[in-house]
């Protein structure tokens, strides 16, 4: 463990930004939203930027790729095809725990079963990921009833807490030791691994007041999602609600799904494409002859929530899908981001 | 960074964006959590409009037809092949089609371009009949031609009526903004012959018979009246004309228009208590193609009116548009007898203004929209820009159209039907503004770089002007936007500096508001509100013997419009491909119990036949709709041509329109 003075505290993105492209959160000037976005200039990196609005899932698995180059030739009869990689470098700096979570997640979907992405190994394999603690939660924060904070616990190279006149720096892998050594990073006192203590306590109790009711039954909604045991005027409830727009999908930290599509140029190369989708999208679940076996909306809803909410799919990714990062409550067009949900689960539990 | 805020430029919400632009050119979207409309929500379309705008079926270079093939020219080429061609015909023979999709901009300059340089009033955009009449009633009324509530006042709002519109679909995010309010309290009531999601999310529905819509709102009225359920104070202190109008509407039949429109006394009676006892009510319906007609209109208005619910904080009337900058189209004076910002072509002030602005005499003659020139067969030349597919349903009588050019950044099928093609950039590769349907004129600023060798739509259309003689000299839209500030009194303190440091300003933006205006008020109003003259006639659409079910029309929220900028996405394509894939050839909605009385099941064929005509689709069994009713989603292009066209008086209707049919199995 090591310490770094608040100021000299993008002296670290310095560093890395030698031999990486940087991302970090950063205020977009005249709108005053944050991002966790790619940074040209170091000092525009804002560490306590609020929570960003957009989640670092674009940087490995971005919401529209070209995967794969073709182009045929009728004179010779051949095709020629080409994978199209990102095989940059990428820093990741002052990420929240949740999103680390996210990516976590992300992993286990595209690296760690049956199948492994090229794609998303491309650009996770060479990436630095530094975490940033949340010493305090942001109002829409429920990330201490989803298990993925306030503190980052695994996953990360370096984490970042402030303890107030510096970070205390830990590190979670061998390129990190390497670059807090590479530094000359003061070793860290005892004093200031407490106060990291003191501090991720203090945030935990925080959350007393802004995660009630909803968040804090979470898991005794798994359990119901689980077991099935909803009742479907519930679900229709919540799908009435569901304008089929994608976003709590796409701004959720853990969703991978995607849609592949070819595209023929004019000028004769073809490009295929990876985008995001979504389960809310009626197209989605529709098989080829045109049965759809999620057809109604409510069953879309439903399938979410499970992916979500639910035992057999955690196990899948060893964690809850939901992070508690509290984005799709942002974004609904409807009122049923997943904390809402829960409450309307909820009551139908206390009835 | 890359993402780079901007505004949505799908429909008339005008939700704000950020597009993230790289050097492939633009491979991401996010919502702008901070803009005042959208407030960090996109719908389906806008979350993928980036595959729109990373199409490669753009236009790219200019071509001329040559002996019925296209060959690509240069600019040049295509210009003076068009100047040339087009002044060989008289001003009266030639029309200019504007689209409600080009920015404010591109819009004025085309109308300036018909009007002073190939001299014709020929000038509008193909949805008068919509969006024409919503602005024509609240000018009439109030002397404020555009929504007379905001976007913003919606969660100020006690009672919120939707009037037959099916918004979550439409403009998601302003139906969003009705469930939020109705979430939080207030009053949320929907009118409608279908039961859409809207309906589902009221607090009230009630189920109407399809054509009724003015019917209902003059019994209504009549019902305020009778049971001392307006605002009489307010009627009298604020309006004008009230006498006459109060004697009009006591001879409309309360009893049999809550019949024929499926409501009894007393759920009349209890909306006329709604509306009149909160202390704020809003009413929505839908502007622009499938808008309603004038006289449906000006009863919802009227109703409004009298129950004290215009003028204030919270309150409304408010026609809510298809199209991005429909609003903007018409601030801009893309209509025959319009200049900028609703002013009359007709007051001699108003054209002398422009005459000295613009150093060149105006036309005379008043001229017509394009739809009525079509109709009686008098355009020979033709001047079309940035269109959505609906324009195709002309094709069938381009006979007598002998020149046609087309202007556009995305390639159209109605384009092979012009003479001579010429490209511009999209949207995000120039400056423009946009005017969403609160009135609110928002910058999009250039985002990257188009393809080098295609002009920006204001610049070309300025090299055409100049080519045609004319001496313009505008060095960015910024100018132009200055020229419409000048000549527009509702515009003035519009800038682009303004502009590029806010979330768009709201017209009447002038020096006595320079922050722009949220809602029409009485206090700052020009005049006293008047109600509106509207015929009280009491027709609805009635089935008979031979044609037993009544057949409505609406839009449907992934293809809108047969909206051709949606076939060059993949998602939303796919989306509609969910639903055409399942019925290639459309679908009529029928009920279960009218699906068993028929004999068939979903997805069956069906012939559906009208006193004009017949054709063949597919059935989709839903209980959306009520037994005896039927419902096709207009935007199946063939059947707007083959069938609809029948029946353009009930078209004209837009979405109240009705057509009684008997279905028969095939």
């Amino acid at each position: 463990m090591y310490i770094i003075k608040k100021n000299d505290i993008l002296n670290l993105a310095k560093e890395l930004a030698k031999d990486h492209t940087m991302y970090g959160p950063v205020v977009e000037d005249s709108t005053g939203q944050a991002f966790f976005d790619r940074v040209d200039n170091i000092d525009d990196i804002d560490m306590a930027a609020p929570i960003p609005t957009l989640p670092p899932k674009h940087v490995l698995f971005p919401h529209m790729e070209t995967i794969m180059q073709y182009r045929y030739d009728a004179d010779q009869k051949k095709a020629e095809i080409t994978g199209v990689f990102d095989e940059s470098r990428k820093a990741l700096f002052g990420l929240r725990p949740c999103d680390l979570e996210g990516i976590l997640c992300m992993d286990r979907f595209f690296l760690g079963q049956e199948f492994v992405d090229d794609w998303y190994r491309e650009h996770r394999s060479r990436m630095f990921i530094v975490t940033n603690t949340c010493i305090a939660p942001f109002k829409q924060c429920f990330c201490v009833c989803t298990d993925s904070g306030p503190d980052a616990k695994e996953g990360y190279d370096i984490n970042l807490t402030d303890i107030g006149q510096y970070y205390l720096v830990e590190t979670g892998s061998k390129k990190g030791e390497d670059l807090a050594k590479a530094m000359n990073l003061d070793k860290a006192a005892e004093e200031h691994s407490r106060e990291k203590t003191v501090r991720v306590e203090k945030s935990i109790t925080l959350f007393e007041d802004i995660a009630v009711e909803n968040k804090a039954w979470i898991s005794r909604v798994m359990n119901r999602v689980t077991t099935g045991f909803i009742d479907e005027a519930v679900w229709e409830f919540i799908g009435d609600q569901c304008f089929e727009c994608g976003a709590c999908t796409y701004v959720c930290p853990s969703c991978t799904c995607f849609n592949v599509v070819d595209i023929n140029r004019k000028d004769g190369e073809s490009l295929r494409l990876r985008t995001w989708d979504s389960c809310s999208y009626e197209g989605y679940s529709r098989m080829a002859g045109g049965h759809n076996p999620r057809k109604p909306v409510e069953d879309r809803r439903n399938k979410r929530f499970f992916c979500k909410l639910s035992y057999s799919q955690s196990k899948k990714y060893l964690r809850p899908g939901c992070v508690g990062c509290g984005r799709c409550a942002w974004v609904c067009p409807g009122d049923i981001g997943l904390p809402n949900v829960v409450t309307y689960i909820r009551r139908e539990i206390s009835k | 960074m890359d993402y780079k805020p901007g505004i949505c430029t799908f429909c008339g919400t005008g939700c704000g964006h950020f597009l993230k632009v790289s050097q492939s050119g633009v491979d991401g979207v996010f919502p702008s959590r901070n803009h005042p409309v959208s407030r960090g929500r996109l719908c389906v379309r806008g979350w993928n409009i980036h595959e729109l705008l990373s199409t490669t079926d753009r236009n790219t270079t200019p071509m001329v037809k040559k002996s019925g093939t296209f060959q690509p020219v240069t600019y040049e080429e295509a210009i003076t092949e068009a100047v040339n061609s087009l002044k060989k015909f008289l001003p009266g023979e030639t029309a200019f089609l504007a689209s409600p999709r080009s920015s404010n901009e591109e819009n004025y300059l085309f109308m300036k371009m018909a009007r002073s340089v190939f001299g014709t009033n020929n000038i509008s955009t193909d949805t008068e009949s919509g969006h024409r009449n919503s602005l024509d009633v609240l000018n009439e009324g109030t002397g404020f031609p555009g929504m007379t509530g905001s976007i913003g006042d919606i969660q100020k709002s006690e009672v919120l009526l939707v009037a037959g519109m099916d918004i979550t679909r439409q403009n998601p995010i302003i139906g969003s903004e009705l469930h939020m309010a109705s979430m939080n309290g207030a009053t949320l009531v929907t009118l409608d012959s279908r039961t859409t999601q809207i309906a589902r999310l009221s607090d009230t529905f009630y189920r109407i018979n399809p054509g009724s819509m003015k019917v209902l709102f003059n019994a209504l009225a009549s019902a305020m009246v009778a049971n001392n359920l307006y605002d009489k104070s307010f009627v009298e202190k604020n309006t004008e004309n009230y006498n006459e109008f109060i004697e009009s509407i006591q001879a409309v039949d309360i009893e049999s228009g809550a019949k024929k429109s499926g409501l009894t006394v007393e759920e009349l009676t209890r909306l006329a208590e709604l509306l009149t006892k909160s202390k704020s009510a809003m009413s929505f319906f839908t502007s622009g193609i499938s808008g309603l007609d004038r006289d449906t209109i000006g009863s919802i208005y009227n109703v409004f009116l009298l129950a004290g619910k215009i003028g204030k904080e919270g309150c409304g009337v408010n026609p809510i548009a298809g199209i991005n900058n429909l609003q903007g189209s018409f601030d801009t004076g893309c209509a025959p007898d319009l200049l900028t910002g609703f002013q009359s072509l007709a007051d001699q002030k108003v054209r002398t203004k422009f005459e000295s602005a613009w150093q060149q005499a105006l036309p005379a003659d008043g001229g017509f929209d394009f739809d009525t020139m079509m109709k009686n067969g008098s355009v020979k030349a033709l001047v079309v820009t940035d269109h959505d597919d609906g324009i195709i349903k002309y094709r069938d009588s381009l006979d007598s159209v002998e020149y046609i050019v087309y202007i556009g950044a995305f390639r159209n099928d109605f384009q092979d039907y012009a003479h001579v093609v010429l490209p511009i950039t999209s949207y995000i590769e120039t400056d423009g503004t946009y005017t969403n349907t609160e009135r609110r004129v928002q910058l999009s600023s250039k985002k990257m770089d188009g393809d080098a060798n295609v002009m920006p739509g204001w610049k070309l259309l300025q090299t055409i002007a100049n080519k045609a003689g004319a001496n313009w000299n505008y060095t960015s839209p910024s100018d132009v936007m200055n020229e419409i500030s000048q000549l527009t009194p509702t515009y003035s303190g519009i800038t682009y500096d303004r502009l590029s440091t806010s979330f768009g300003l709201q017209w009447p933006c002038n020096t006595s508001k320079p922050d722009g205006t949220i809602r029409y008020s009485l206090e700052s109003a020009p005049r006293k509100p008047l109600f509106v003259k509207i015929s009280m006639d009491t027709d609805i659409p009635s089935v008979t013997d031979k044609f037993p079910y009544l057949l409505m029309m609406g839009k449907a929220q992934h293809y809108w419009h047969q909206n051709n900028l949606m076939h060059k996405t993949h998602i939303p394509l796919r989306e509609y491909n969910a639903t055409l894939l399942l019925y290639p050839d459309g679908y009529v909605e029928i009920h279960p119990d009218d699906a068993k009385k028929l004999g068939v099941r979903d997805r069956w064929s069906v012939r559906v036949v009208s006193a004009g005509g017949d054709m063949e689709i597919m059935a989709k069994v839903s209980d959306e709709v009520a037994p005896g009713r039927a419902y096709i989603p207009y935007f199946i292009r063939d059947m707007i041509t083959a069938f609809l066209s029948k029946h353009i008086d009930a078209v004209e209707k837009g979405e109240d329109a009705t057509i009684p049919v008997r279905i028969e199995k095939v």
